[in-house]
């Protein structure tokens, strides 16, 4: 004859009697009691305080061994995580192991793309410190040299961040060697010699780049950049001269064209259009047509 | 192939078929490979790649499992259940069931990661991955190393018991995954007795780190295919070896 749950639950009472129950009681008294000391232990750490955050980070080679053979997985787990940790905005300083990490992560995986890239972007924008961002895509370029990309994000942080435009230019000029670089690198690069004070040497590569631009964006813009450069080099030259004349002759030049009457100028500039500049007689101002959005620095 | 070789091989894979575990650990590794989904969620950039790092690795690890838990058992069972004096009693030699006892568990690996491997191609191809040939170049040299590691087991299940069977292979499988070490501390040993015998330990132990082309597949670095070809002669050399001395072993096994 088979016993209800509640006959049952009558046999276990009479055969374990006040033990049973002590037992249940202990069980429950020790899991709160632990519950009980869990909180205070709580409450004597500060899991994301100074001390913790960091209990120790085996070096890339060390990662690469206890990996296993997984070293892929492991890359990817510990870059997710990286992510998700520099995401934890209250951490204050979380960025002690920063350049540790990702070296880390790039050492286990030197061909994964992304670290780097993300790694660099944590660095400038959040640890404000341009240099690690620049010594971990230099790391990149080396392990990927068919790579552009890295080079390129080097000579963009170099350009906006240090102003050191001609390191930028080294950079943008290693990009643009790669294969399946885009065509604006050479115009950055362009750029940035530009930047460093040599509009002769800008100028060279603008107008290699406006006779052979294969679509009419690159000519348009190598167009605007030669504009730019030709009416820096001219105005500066035509104001003193327009001062020389009015020394002379005690008046404006009512047009250009008188300076190369008075022989001041052999012949009178033109824009990169071949159209002339526009001068003031009034003032004595003389200003290119086209109006420029790039600035010197 | 001899009809004794080929009845063990058959009957062995029918057997690791009926498993119940074998059925799981493939259903666990489709289903983590599956779940790699989930992990590229979390990160930046190249998600296709942590989708295969993820896919491969279940794959690859669930697929060792598969090899070791098979393999440690296969023979010790057949003695220990005594259905090796039934097998042994008929016209087939000690080394024939050796030699089918390996053809069957490559079998059934073949058949588990081949399963696992179509379900992965077309979850790639569906998740945007398209049809990329070099996981097939992947598979085919983790069925390498598997084959490696199914020689492993099965010379430690021809001598002692599952559980030190299982501790021996799992041990030689994870230092065949760091044997490229070596090269990284051979110089720093001073005394030159030691370099030797680092030196042909280096040589004796499997070193399964050939066969790991993930890195490439997921990267699309280039794989050299000299590189293919060697790893390939080496996995048939080890297994020739490891099979050599497992027969030497069981031929001088006496049975109670």
């Amino acid at each position: 004859m088979t016993r209800g749950p509640r006959e049952e639950g009558r046999v276990a009472r009479q055969r374990y009697g006040l033990k049973g129950r002590w037992l249940a009681l202990a069980a429950l008294s020790g899991l709160l009691l632990a519950s009980g000391m869990q909180a205070r232990y709580d409450s004597t750490v500060d899991y994301f305080g100074d001390r913790n955050v960091f209990v120790s980070l085996p070096s890339g080679k060390t990662l690469k061994i206890l990996s296993f053979g997984y070293r892929n997985l492991a890359a990817d787990l510990l870059f997710i995580w990286s992510i998700q940790f520099y995401s934890t905005y209250h951490i204050a300083n979380r960025f002690d192991f920063l350049e540790r990490v990702y070296e880390a992560i790039t050492d286990i995986t030197p061909q994964y793309r992304e670290p780097y890239i993300i790694g660099s972007l944590i660095m400038v924008h959040e640890a404000k410190d341009v240099p690690m961002a620049l010594r971990l895509l230099e790391k990149g370029s080396r392990h990927n040299p068919a790579e552009w990309l890295f080079d390129h994000d080097a000579g963009f942080y170099s350009y906006k961040y240090l102003k050191d435009f001609p390191r930028a230019e080294r950079y943008y000029n290693r990009a643009a060697a790669k294969p399946g670089a885009p065509e604006f690198i050479r115009r950055i690069k362009a750029h940035m010699v530009y930047l460093s004070d040599d509009p002769q040497t800008a100028a060279r590569m603008y107008l290699d780049i406006y006779r052979n631009a294969r679509s009419t964006l690159e000519r348009d813009s190598a167009f605007n950049h030669l504009y730019q450069i030709k009416a820096e080099a001219d105005l500066p030259q035509l104001k003193a001269k327009i001062a020389e004349y009015r020394q002379n002759f005690g008046r404006l030049p009512r047009a250009l064209s008188e300076l190369a009457r008075a022989g001041l100028v052999r012949e009178v500039p033109r824009d990169f259009a071949g159209n002339e500049y526009v001068y003031d007689p009034q003032t004595g101002t003389v200003t290119a047509q086209r109006i420029f959005r790039w600035k010197k620095r | 192939m001899k009809a004794s070789i080929r009845g063990i091989a058959v009957n062995t894979f029918k057997e690791s078929a009926r498993n119940k575990m074998f059925y799981l650990l493939v259903f666990f590794g489709i289903l983590f490979a599956l779940s790699s989904k989930l992990v590229s969620f979390l990160t930046l950039g190249d998600t296709m790649k942590v989708l295969k790092d993820t896919g491969l690795a279940a794959i690859n690890f669930f697929c060792v499992l598969i090899a070791v838990f098979t393999g440690i058992n296969l023979v010790y069972k057949e003695i220990e259940k005594k259905t090796v004096f039934n097998i042994l009693s008929k016209p087939v030699s000690r080394d024939d069931f050796i030699i089918g006892k390996f053809l069957g568990l490559a079998l059934t690996m073949l058949t588990a990661l081949g399963s696992m491997a179509v379900i992965f191609f077309a979850f790639v191809a569906l998740s945007g991955g398209g049809l990329d040939l070099k996981i097939a170049l992947y598979f085919f040299m983790l069925f390498l190393e598997l084959l490696v590691i199914i020689a492993i087991s099965l010379l430690f299940s021809a001598f002692t018991t599952p559980i030190l069977s299982f501790i021996f292979t799992v041990s030689l499988y994870l230092i065949g995954q760091v044997m490229w070490t070596y090269n990284e501390f051979k110089d720093l040993l001073a005394i030159s007795a030691w370099r030797t015998a680092t030196r042909v330990l280096y040589y004796l132990l499997p070193n399964l780190d050939k066969f790991n082309i993930k890195n490439e597949v997921v990267t699309g670095a280039a794989i050299a295919p000299l590189s293919v070809l060697f790893a390939s002669l080496y996995a048939a050399a080890y297994v020739l070896a490891l099979l050599a001395i497992t027969i030497l072993i069981f031929r001088r096994r006496e049975f109670q």
